[in-house]
């Protein structure tokens, strides 16, 4: 029995003008678990992992992140803690290589005649570091291209492994197989798994029932707002997650 | 300075036979104010003329705009193809004078056309810009005189007029100005008011001359000293209703200005002779490569249009082609 | 499955030959027309046209205004951005410079040069400073922020010239403007310098990164912790900087500052950075391109002129070669067979 949950939300509420977007959730995520997030559209779930990652502050409710309350004041606050979010659009540059998305924002640099220089050869190794213990395939030349000439599995990998390199604890991830191939799903599923091997706490979004049965160790449901059920995979099946999400 | 002189030599010395055959003709090279206005495309035409008589190779090579900035680098380009003599129409008083130097430095002979650098009093041993050869270009102050004796006889010598100006500071327009009032002295009944200056604006002139008029009912005629002055004045004089009693002459004569006098918006206009000014420049040039002495300053004349002369053929010549 | 990424490596690569091709085509390009313009001098007139001096040294002159707009430009537009105001802040610098000097060169020429330095400089980033905070806090579009500065940077000109030249008679002025060190006029050398430091900057620094950054990807750069505003408004304060630079460099070439000196430079720096392989949508360029872009344009209008080719077909000339480069720029993907996503 895991001992303290890395992530409490208790009777988180959020209205946006009249609409109740979010009314009393309750969630509990613990280290090296994968929480699926269900539910249809404007059920919440943006909502939610918007208060997790620092965007929107609840009307109501609390956070407690490693056992402590937990009062978020921006996304860079949330990241800074361990918090890690993936959003569909991927967060990377698409203009720039590996390394350097690997290490947007926080470049290493060496000294050069008293001017900081970025240390590319350095940014390079890390990045193939991080991408082989994801036990990810990147063939060596595209490392010096910009990442939009990559696959959406092999950027959704770099986006993962630059979370990982800047120590998260905790990832949240939007729709991170959306707009992907078959096989390149399969690796984007793959690469949760490990990362739950590695004691990291997953959070994510989909609408793909067959992905959230083969990684999820839990099944969260929101409806309007609501939280319609929370399920273990061996004890449900994708005819009760549905009639959990559109009711009835 | 004397490095570019230097550097030029070697090259001239390693090119030299090579030039020699292709280059059998005397050059020059005419660099007008600006490639794209009627006044420096008949002054062309007029340099053409000259060339093609005088067994002249003529480049003619300018910059879109009237600026010093586009100017200087075609400047740069056509020394490097060493002409004998560069006619150039100067776009600044002060800023074309290094440039022209240079040139100059590197063994071209200078000739200005139209306009001028430092004071336009050349080979007087005074000034930075004392080194071109001489000045070619309409008299100014001639072209004022005429202004203010035609516009002089058309309000019957007496009355009120004025002077629509661009802003003090222009040496051509100055020129017209203190020309016109020459010529006003000579007419007692005549009162000159306060110049008005319009920034080139001829919304302004309009207005300007609605002002003047609003203060002095008596008013009879205005002399516009450039395009702008005389087409806004013209317009200001067309909405007070009194087109045909007070009088507008213009200067310079570009199609615009003749459709005016046709239509009665304009009386009279001084047409100044580019393409005389052209014709004159290339021949000062040969005469610089044949060695001989040329003038300081060579003036070109005028023609006075008004509505009863602009459809013979020899008026119709000086509208400026475009 | 090891494989099957592998297979999808291949498809997505580059054809070696032809990505090499429009990575490379400015330098193509630029050699091409120098061979043509050489072998048209050297044929209709049996005279060089790279192979003296002052030839070189005039191109080079020419190409200086539009490459130092064109550096700053380069930085603002690889950001998504466009600076259309750095023409008229070139020529408020120039009309500042020379009016310091005109009151400091009676006390002393020297230190009148240095003042005037000094002045051209700071009163560039002033609009610098403006249009960067209307961008970067009010959020105004860079074009509409940058076209007003435009017209407000032109009115203060004129103002301060009181509309007219504004004529310096200062020999080290003359000098900084007109003489040689080792044969390179020195505005050539200023620029050259700028030239290495803007390249250094953008190539190999932090700040050269995050300026890619914002212009590939703009939330990325937010949430990587980036501060995009604060470095926004640096990047026009770089653009100014550099408008600066040459509105001193004019003042000094023609002993004169003139409000509308950067005028008709606007557009051809503009056509050095995308000639030079920047995209107007951002995230792309270089300070090598820019270099090259602008050597391009020097080259077309002074060879022009040199070969004495009617004028007006410089226009259609430099027209046609933007028009070419942005067509490039367009196909890169299509050509190289770049990707969306897999499948």
């Amino acid at each position: 029995m895991p001992s303290e949950p890395i992530l409490r939300c208790e009777k988180l509420s959020k209205r946006f003008g009249g609409v109740h977007a979010l009314e009393n959730v309750d969630l509990v995520l613990h280290r090296g678990e994968v929480l699926a997030l269900a539910g249809d559209n404007g059920a919440g779930k943006s909502t939610l992992i918007k208060i997790i990652s620092g965007v929107h502050p609840p009307d109501d409710g609390a956070l407690f992140y490693k056992g402590e309350k937990l009062r978020l004041r921006n996304p860079r606050h949330a990241r800074e803690i361990g918090i890690e979010t993936i959003y569909q659009d991927l967060a990377l540059a698409d203009n720039l290589d590996v390394g350097a998305n690997v290490f947007l924002g926080r470049e290493p640099t060496k000294s050069f005649l008293g001017l900081q220089r970025l240390d590319r050869a350095r940014m390079r190794a890390v990045a193939h570091e991080v991408l082989d213990t994801l036990d990810i395939d990147i063939a060596r030349h595209k490392f010096v291209q910009p990442v939009r000439n990559l696959s959406g599995g092999q950027r959704q990998a770099v986006a993962i492994g630059r979370a990982i390199y800047w120590k998260a604890e905790l990832l949240i991830m939007d729709e991170p197989t959306a707009a992907l191939g078959v096989p390149e799903q399969r690796k984007v599923k793959e690469l949760i798994l490990r990362l739950k091997a590695q004691n990291v706490a997953v959070l994510f979004i989909s609408h793909n029932l067959v992905d959230i049965f083969d990684v999820a160790d839990r099944i969260l449901v929101l409806r309007r707002g609501i939280k319609a059920g929370e399920r273990r995979p061996s004890e449900t099946d994708h005819n009760e997650v549905v009639r959990l999400m559109i009711g009835g | 300075m004397h490095k570019i002189a230097l550097a030029l030599a070697g090259i001239t010395a390693l090119a030299a036979a090579g030039a020699a055959s292709a280059q059998d003709k005397p050059t020059v090279a005419l660099i007008p104010g600006l490639t794209t206005d009627a006044f420096y495309i008949t002054m062309h035409k007029g340099a053409q003329a000259a060339a093609d008589e005088l067994g002249i190779e003529l480049i003619y090579q300018g910059g879109p705009e009237f600026n010093p900035t586009v100017q200087v680098p075609v400047l740069q380009a056509v020394t490097a193809r060493q002409p004998d003599v560069i006619l150039i129409a100067p776009t600044d008083k002060q800023q074309l004078i290094a440039p022209l130097r240079q040139a100059h430095d590197a063994g071209v002979q200078i000739i200005t056309v139209d306009t001028f650098i430092d004071d336009g009093k050349y080979q007087d041993g005074e000034g930075e810009g004392d080194f071109p050869l001489s000045y070619v270009a309409s008299d100014n102050v001639q072209g004022g005189r005429m202004a203010g004796e035609a516009l002089a006889k058309a309000v019957g010598g007496e009355g009120k007029v004025y002077v629509s100006n661009v802003k003090p500071g222009i040496s051509t327009t100055d020129q017209r100005e203190e020309g016109f009032k020459e010529a006003m002295q000579a007419f007692p009944g005549i009162e000159v008011l306060e110049t008005q200056f319009n920034d080139d604006d001829a919304n302004k002139a309009a207005a300007q001359l609605q002002a003047v008029f609003a203060r002095n009912p008596d008013l009879v005629g205005v002399f516009g000293a450039n395009l702008f002055s005389a087409i806004g004045a013209a317009d200001g004089v067309k909405a007070l209703g009194k087109s045909g009693e007070i009088r507008v002459v213009a200067f310079d004569t570009p199609t615009r200005i003749v459709d005016d006098i046709k239509s009665g918006l304009i009386d009279m206009a001084i047409a100044q002779h580019p393409y005389d000014i052209g014709y004159e420049g290339v021949k000062a040039a040969a005469a610089v490569i044949d060695g001989q002495q040329i003038e300081p300053s060579i003036g070109t004349g005028f023609t006075v249009m008004d509505a009863s002369n602009i459809d013979q053929p020899e008026v119709r010549e000086r509208i400026y082609s475009e | 499955m090891a494989a099957a990424a592998r297979v999808a490596d291949d498809e997505g690569g580059q054809h070696p030959a032809l990505a090499f091709l429009i990575r490379a085509w400015p330098w193509l390009f630029l050699i091409g027309l120098c061979v043509f313009f050489e072998s048209w001098s050297r044929a209709s007139y049996g005279v060089t046209f790279l192979g003296n001096t002052f030839n070189l040294q005039s191109i080079a002159l020419f190409a200086a205004f539009p490459l130092l707009l064109g550096l700053g430009q380069t930085f603002v537009i690889i950001a998504g951005g466009i600076d259309l105001s750095v023409g008229f802040v070139m020529g408020l610098a120039a009309v500042v410079m020379a009016r310091v000097m005109q009151y400091t060169t009676p006390v002393d020429p020297a230190l009148a040069l240095a003042l005037g330095i000094l002045a051209a400089i700071a009163i560039a980033m002033v609009p610098g400073w403006i249009n960067g905070t209307l961008i970067s806090r009010l959020r105004v579009p860079p074009f509409i922020g940058t076209l007003g500065m435009f017209g407000v940077a032109r009115g203060a000109g004129f103002l301060i010239a009181g509309g007219t030249t504004v004529p310096v008679n200062n020999p080290w002025l003359f000098a900084m403007g007109n003489e040689r060190l080792f044969g390179v006029p020195i505005p050539v050398a200023i620029t050259l310098l700028v030239v290495v430091a803007m390249h250094w900057t953008l190539a190999q620094s932090k700040f050269g990164q995050y300026t890619y950054a914002i212009g590939g990807n703009r939330i990325a750069a937010v949430r990587s912790g980036i501060n995009v505003r604060r470095h926004t408004l640096l990047l026009y304060m770089i653009s100014a900087g550099c408008a600066g630079i040459a509105g001193m460099i004019y003042t000094a070439r023609f002993s004169a500052g003139a409000a509308q000196a950067g005028e008709p430079i606007l557009l051809d720096s503009i056509a050095a950075v995308v000639i030079g392989g920047a995209s107007l949508f951002g995230g792309s360029g270089t300070i090598l391109g820019t270099l090259i872009g602008a050597l391009i344009i020097a080259v077309i209008q002074f060879g022009l002129v040199f070969i004495n080719v009617e004028p007006f077909w410089q226009f259609v000339a430099v027209g046609i070669v933007i028009i070419v480069s942005v067509l490039i720029d367009q196909s890169k993907g299509r050509l190289t067979g770049e990707r969306k996503d897999a499948e």
